[in-house]
């Protein structure tokens, strides 16, 4: 039987009538909104006068203008190896005090202009997430601190060192309490900064906040193993992953990581017939539940009751006595069955920022033997190292005036702090505080000196992610403003005037070069650490004691069974886009739809659809929980019953476009409990308000009408036959004749494969394809109206029970059909197909008809609306709802690729301008161009290696070898379009 | 009164209709006229092309005219206060006279003019312009002017100014005009609007016409005012369709440049390989403008030039060491939807500059040879041959090969290849 997949629970329940009224209630808006935009152009005689008048200018300047001269201003004296028109790359790091990245940073006439993962990085291994490719445009932020600032007002450099020194020696003098406080420092070289200031101010106090805290997680290893720190985890080499609402591939301490060991596992190509098997529990419906071979639903206040049945399970199948314990919610019997079966292969994670709950989970994975197997303990993660105590301790001595001077470096509290208003009032009351922010956020705005630090792409910078793996971070542009390195301006008011980039080599000389032993000169071994970015020296930590689980069994006599089932809960996450809010000033990221929900430009509470029958709630309506909100509702199907999800990292006051507009700020919601941050509230309140509130949706406008578009099939079924859920293809195959010969490509023939087994659908290619193509940014109020402008979009099916469905992903992209329908539809050929299979897009000759965009099966074509960019030569057909017209923001754009003006359709190319520029390179070079030579920005950007693009003429090649393989099929085959992109079957790893 | 002419009604011909023509050709012309880029090349700017002149004392024509038609010179007014060099006006006055000769006087040396224009100015003139030589002594105090004038340090200038004797207040007097002429700055040259005029004119014309045709019928034959009409329009029409097409391009476009640079002393006469100074030409899209440092490789030793004397070279030295990049004039500038690389055409098609530049090594002022059109382009796409054999790229080819071998085709030119495909160069 064929199965339902639907988009949306509005596809499942179908009732025709019900839908034609749909239909025509959304014709009726959409014309409604195209009369309210056409009146506003109506002709007035006036208008027709100022039309007279524009045409008389007009023909005058055409009959009589002259060029404007344009200057064509060289080098004085050319830096080397600098090559005018060419780009260069330089290796760096991105860490944001939540995600790390190695990257290469890719730099065109000296301005960054996009980032690619660094393949040389045993850490990240090429890969990137959303964030880290959306992280250039950040460089070009007008909300940035351009100056230092006393009170408010603009100040030197030297009059603030001076004032602030001054400041400082009064709190040294009179022995007051100064606290440095900060992120996770990763970073060696700060760290010795920060000890440098430190001993020069007796007394200082330094504590790191963690936005999303493992305080819990440390606690509990520190408990377990005599230490505070985070294991290192293998994804890859675990063959069974049980995850508690850890979401691994999205948010959870080292995602871009975690994803390349984790699809790694879970390809069935090039000769791997195996894959892992992962359970997912959670609440909410997460990018890793999504693609979770079996998601189960529990809620997360009885996440620990799950855990601690689970491991008495273990217990009892591994022959230890069990111990009385109330009921699990959900039987996990067969889930501690498969688990004892992978011994030493299996990975338990928990997203808990519980320390009881995580040494639970430190218990079941000792109890598997997964320790030095599937987790390292001699491999520390650096990525979060705050105490959530210290952070609790501070505000309180700051109220009571205990603390005399404050330095905030890359932290936000003021916004991100639970509490965040009493952390703004406690600020009033230290004497001195200095910020070094980057942004303008809420929390410098009450600071009495702003002395703004570089954007990571203009700074000086190392970091250690993992025991022995270091990372170096260089300056690929001048500093823009006048800003200066946090970490100089610690060590001048530590008195050692020094600038930080000779700081950070003199300290990888006397500490990191030591490690490497391989004899070079240490300038040698800088120059080429610097170049790859990164360095691996194989320290190992020691000091660990032995397993200690004495706390076990009194946490197990301790765990609380079920007490009435009715109490809503409220869970707190980050989604893959804006995360904790960092970079919500970066409209790339705030119209990134959310790989679940697909919704862009806010954030929304999630509910069950149980839950939204019994309080009678729809898509859209305004509810308050507790007394957060007003908040718009969205019908989550998987979500768990009495959950309510709702994203953190929104509603920032300052930022956005206009300021403070995008969503709502969830940070205050967040309760702690132990000492220690909880994500998940217990008991909340939701009341339903007056009013619906619009939501950006890229939903429901591309639809797929029930096709079979993703095919899937189980590991089973595939292993008896490889071709399973994809036999229609062979029945296809024959029915599809053409009246026309095959068209027949010399030389090259380019295509695509997408491994529906690997894609995670984080959206790092959505980012990645913008920050490369200059696709532009339309706004909210364009995304309602069904205008977005992505190039390569990832489409999400729901399957089955709308209570606990399974979803699928598929990314969709121009799919350069060798029988085009578009291309015979141009009245102006405006879209022909290439020499090479490209399905072209000639912008200066589009006229707009969008024949070809109605045409298109796959409704990838994009269309100009208006100008988002500032292409158009009139300034009246420019919009600009996120500033990206502004000078500023257009640094970012590729000089390779046409900025599209209004009215014309654009759409993926294949990155052609990447294609032309190795192809060039080999022509140059009198050879033949590689397999694998030619990357697109989605394949460079993909953290699970899931997008293979290549030469089909060429049968030695990857391409080739993905097309010949029996789970690929393309898009609506049936059609006879020949598409150049191909999808291989997903393939679940479950038991039917 | 009715003012209807009876033949005209009959073919249904109103104001309405009228309106309806005029509205079309204004439309017309607003479509071109809204097009990205301007024309440069509009018939006055043109005319300045006259082919170098190499005896510096022949090209001086009547320099005052040539300095008052000639295109801006890109100096940048200098931003100072008034007083601290303010001169008297009779100064000046009679300092501007002294400079143009116009005073007379007991020397036998010709005017300052006659070898110094007042502006830059089309005509190739190898000495400096009143206004360079104004900026460069404006900070400098009057006895090093003197020097300068009386007794230069050598080389050509020496030559030139040999046995001159000028009466220090007449020099003063110089001085005082050339410090008020770099104080003004160059003045704003105005648009020249000769196609314009005669546009509006053609167009009143029009006008008349069809008025004579509707209302007046002054004239006895309304075939005259009729041919009027047509003619003018067909005139009118050629012309919004020469400059449309001329939209964008600018063919034989020869600005001035900050340096009087000249090609053909240093690819010509001294034989300097194009790829010297232009020396990213292979490896970049830009075939590259060398910078300041490279010139000095030759220059820091060759510091006069045999015509232009010293100033124009100082002027590189001066960049250099007061760190001011040179600001040339672009002259080839493709729109920016159009992708074109050097090293492409250069490296692997092997083409010879002279193709597409035209013979540079001739030109004393640089001047854009081809329209840089697109059919310019295709049409060397559709001819050309590619290194099909020697280039081991071409192996992916296996097709076009085979045929090369049978016989079947005895060249590959670019479009067998894709050279005509539209994202070969637009993406």
């Amino acid at each position: 039987m064929k199965e339902q997949y639907y988009k949306s629970l509005d596809d499942l329940i179908y009732d025709a009538r019900q839908a034609a009224e749909e239909v025509d209630s959304g014709d009726r808006k959409s014309i409604l909104q195209m009369k309210k935009e056409s009146r506003s152009e109506a002709t007035s005689r006036r208008d027709f006068l100022k039309l007279f008048g524009f045409t008389i200018a007009s023909a005058a300047i055409a009959t009589s203008c002259q060029q404007p001269v344009q200057k064509a201003i060289p080098f004085l004296i050319q830096p080397e190896k600098i090559i005018p028109g060419e780009a260069s790359y330089f290796a760096s790091t991105y860490f944001d005090g939540n995600d790390y990245c190695s990257v290469l940073v890719k730099v065109r006439d000296g301005r960054p202009i996009k980032i690619e993962g660094n393949a040389l990085s045993p850490v990240t291994r090429g890969g990137t997430n959303a964030r880290t490719q959306a992280s250039v445009l950040g460089l070009y932020d007008n909300k940035r601190h351009k100056n230092p600032k006393f009170k408010g007002k603009k100040i030197s450099w030297e009059d603030g060192d001076q004032q602030i020194l001054e400041a400082l020696a009064e709190i040294k003098a009179k022995e007051g309490k100064l606290v440095l406080l900060t992120g996770t420092i990763i970073s060696p070289s700060t760290n010795a900064v920060i000890q440098e200031f430190l001993a020069a101010h007796p007394g200082a106090e330094h504590i790191q906040y963690d936005v999303i805290s493992a305080s819990g997680m440390l606690q509990a290893n520190e408990q377990s193993y005599g230490k505070a720190f985070i294991p290192s985890y293998d994804f890859s080499k675990a063959d069974l992953i049980v995850s508690f609402d850890a979401d691994f591939l999205g948010s959870w301490l080292s995602p871009i990581e975690y994803t390349k060991q984790y699809s790694e596992r879970r390809k069935l190509v090039d000769g791997q017939r195996s894959m892992s098997r992962h359970l997912h529990f959670e609440g909410g419906m997460s990018l890793t539940g999504s693609n979770a071979d079996e998601r189960i639903q529990i809620r997360l206040s009885q996440e620990k009751l799950v855990i601690a049945n689970l491991y008495n399970e273990l217990k009892k199948l591994a022959g230890e006595q069990p111990v009385n314990l109330p009921a699990s919610p959900v039987d996990i019997t067969k889930v501690a069955g498969e688990l004892i079966a992978k011994k030493g292969k299996s990975l338990v994670v928990s997203g808990s920022n519980d320390l009881e709950t995580q040494l639970l989970v430190n218990a079941i994975n000792e109890l598997l033997g997964n320790y030095g197997n599937t987790i390292r303990t001699d491999v520390h993660l650096k990525l979060r190292q705050a105490m959530d105590a210290d952070m609790a301790g501070l505000v309180d001595r700051m109220e009571a005036g205990q603390v005399d001077g404050l330095i905030l470096y890359d932290v936000n509290p003021v916004y991100d702090y639970p509490q965040g208003e009493r952390f703004k009032t406690a600020l009033q009351q230290v004497p001195l505080s200095i910020a070094l922010p980057i942004l303008g956020e809420e929390t410098s705005e009450h600071v009495q000196y702003i002395c703004p630090d570089h954007h990571y792409l203009e700074a000086w910078n190392d970091a250690e992610v993992k025991s022995g793996s270091y990372s170096l971070a260089q300056p690929t542009i001048r500093p823009i403003f006048k800003t200066r390195a946090a970490q100089e301006s610690l060590l001048k008011w530590a008195g050692n005037p020094v600038d930080f980039h000779t700081y950070i080599q003199n300290y990888w000389e006397k500490n990191i070069y030591p490690q490497a032993q391989d004899g070079q000169a240490f300038i040698d071994f800088w120059n080429s650490k610097l170049h790859d970015g990164i360095f691996e020296s194989g320290r190992k930590e020691d000091g660990l004691s032995a397993y200690n689980g004495e706390r076990v069994p009194t946490i197990l006599a301790q765990v609380k069974g079920l007490k009435g089932n009715d109490a809503l809960e409220l869970n707190l996450y980050t989604n893959v886009s804006v995360g904790t809010g960092k970079q919500a000033n970066n409209p790339w990221l705030q119209e990134l739809p959310d790989p679940v929900t697909k919704i862009c430009w806010d954030n929304y509470a999630a509910v069950s659809p149980k839950l939204a029958k019994e309080l009678e709630l729809e898509d859209e309506q305004l509810v308050m929980i507790n007394d957060f909100g007003p908040i718009p509702v969205v019908v989550q199907p998987g979500q768990e019953h009495r959950t309510i999800s709702v994203a953190l990292g929104y509603g920032r006051v300052n930022l956005g476009t206009p300021e403070g507009t995008v969503g709502k700020n969830a940070f205050p919601l967040v309760a702690s409990e132990n000492g220690s941050l909880r994500y998940t509230l217990k008991q909340v309140n939701l009341q339903k308000v007056e009013g619906d509130y619009q939501l950006a949706k890229t939903q429901s406008h591309h639809s797929m009408e029930g096709r079979n578009l993703v095919r899937e099939t189980t590991l089973e079924d595939y292993l008896a036959n490889p071709a399973s859920g994809n036999e229609m293809r062979e029945e296809l195959k024959s029915h599809l004749k053409s009246l026309y010969a095959q068209r027949k490509f010399d030389g090259f023939h380019w295509g695509m494969a997408i491994d529906l087994n690997s894609c995670t659908g984080c959206n790092a290619c959505v980012v990645a394809c913008s920050a490369e193509n200059n696709v532009p940014v339309v706004g909210k109020e364009q995304v309602i109206m069904a205008r977005e402008m992505h190039w390569i979009r990832i489409d999400r099916y729901y399957k089955g029970d709308p209570d606990n469905p399974e979803l699928v992903r598929q990314p969709v992209m121009c799919q350069h059909c060798d029988n085009a329908p578009c291309e015979n539809v141009c009245p102006v050929a405006a879209t022909t197909h290439s020499n090479e299979g490209v399905n072209q897009m000639a912008y200066n000759r589009c006229i707009g008809t969008r024949y070809c965009n109605n045409n298109c099966p796959y409704k990838v074509r994009r269309f100009n609306f208006f100008d988002y960019t500032g292409a158009d030569a009139m300034p009246g057909n420019t919009i600009d709802p996120a500033e990206m017209t502004t000078d500023l923001r257009r640094l970012v754009l590729n000089p390779d690729v046409t900025v599209r003006a209004k009215g014309v359709i654009e759409k993926c190319s294949f990155c052609i301008q990447r294609i032309q520029e190795k192809k060039l390179a080999a022509k140059n070079e009198s050879r033949q161009l590689q397999d694998g030579e030619v990357v697109p920005a989605c394949a460079q950007s993909c953290p699970a290696d899931a997008i293979v693009f290549g030469d089909l003429n060429n049968k030695e090649s990857r391409i080739s070898k993905f097309f010949d393989d029996e789970r690929n099929y393309h898009l609506l085959e049936e059609l006879h379009t020949l598409p150049s992109v191909g999808y291989l079957t997903k393939v679940k790893n479950k038991t039917v | 009164m009715k003012l209807k002419s009876p033949v005209l009604q009959n073919y249904g011909f109103s104001s309405r209709l009228f309106l309806f023509i005029l509205s079309i050709s204004i439309f017309v012309l607003s479509v071109t006229a809204s097009a990205e880029t301007q024309n440069p090349s509009s018939e006055t700017d043109s005319v300045g092309a006259q082919t170098a002149v190499s005896e510096p004392d022949s090209a001086m024509v009547d320099s005052i005219t040539n300095a008052e038609q000639s295109a801006t010179a890109e100096v940048q007014k200098p931003k100072r206060k008034v007083d601290k060099y303010s001169h008297y006006r009779d100064d000046i006055k009679r300092g501007e006279r002294f400079f143009r000769g116009l005073l007379p006087h007991n020397n036998k040396q010709a005017s300052c003019t006659s070898c110094h224009n007042l502006l830059p100015s089309d005509t190739l003139n190898w000495n400096p312009s009143a206004m360079e030589i104004a900026i460069k002594y404006l900070d400098k105090d009057f006895a090093s002017f003197q020097a300068l004038v009386t007794e230069p340090s050598g080389g050509k200038m020496a030559e030139v100014h040999q046995g001159y004797e000028f009466e220090a207040a007449d020099l003063k007097t110089v001085k005082a005009y050339l410090d008020d002429l770099a104080m003004r700055g160059p003045q704003p040259v105005k648009p020249t609007i000769n196609r314009l005029l005669l546009f509006l004119f053609l167009g009143m014309i029009i006008t008349w016409a069809l008025l004579e045709l509707i209302f007046f019928h002054k004239i006895k034959y309304k075939a005259i005012p009729l041919l009027i009409f047509l003619g003018v329009f067909g005139y009118q029409v050629k012309m919004i369709y020469e400059e449309g097409v001329n939209l964008g391009r600018s063919q034989g476009y020869e600005p001035d440049q900050p340096i009087k640079f000249s090609h053909k002393v240093h690819a010509g006469q001294n034989q300097i390989d194009c790829k010297y100074c232009h020396f990213t030409v292979e490896d970049s899209k830009s075939a590259g403008i060398p910078p300041a440092d490279l010139c000095l490789n030759c220059h820091s030793v060759v510091r006069e030039g045999t015509r232009s004397g010293k100033f124009e070279i100082a002027k590189v030295i001066d960049a250099v060491e007061n760190n001011k990049p040179v600001e040339w004039v672009r002259i080839h500038d493709l729109p920016d939807h159009v992708f074109f690389s050097h090293a492409q055409h250069v490296n692997s098609g092997k083409l010879d500059c002279i193709e597409c530049h035209g013979d540079v090594a001739e030109m004393d002022v640089l001047k854009q040879v081809e329209d840089l059109s697109m059919g310019w382009c295709l049409d060397c796409h559709r001819t050309k041959e590619v290194q099909f054999v020697d280039n081991k790229f071409y192996e992916s080819y296996e097709t076009l090969h085979e045929q090369l071998k049978s016989g079947e085709i005895n060249k590959v030119t670019v479009d067998m290849i894709g050279g005509t495909d539209c994202m070969k160069c637009h993406y």
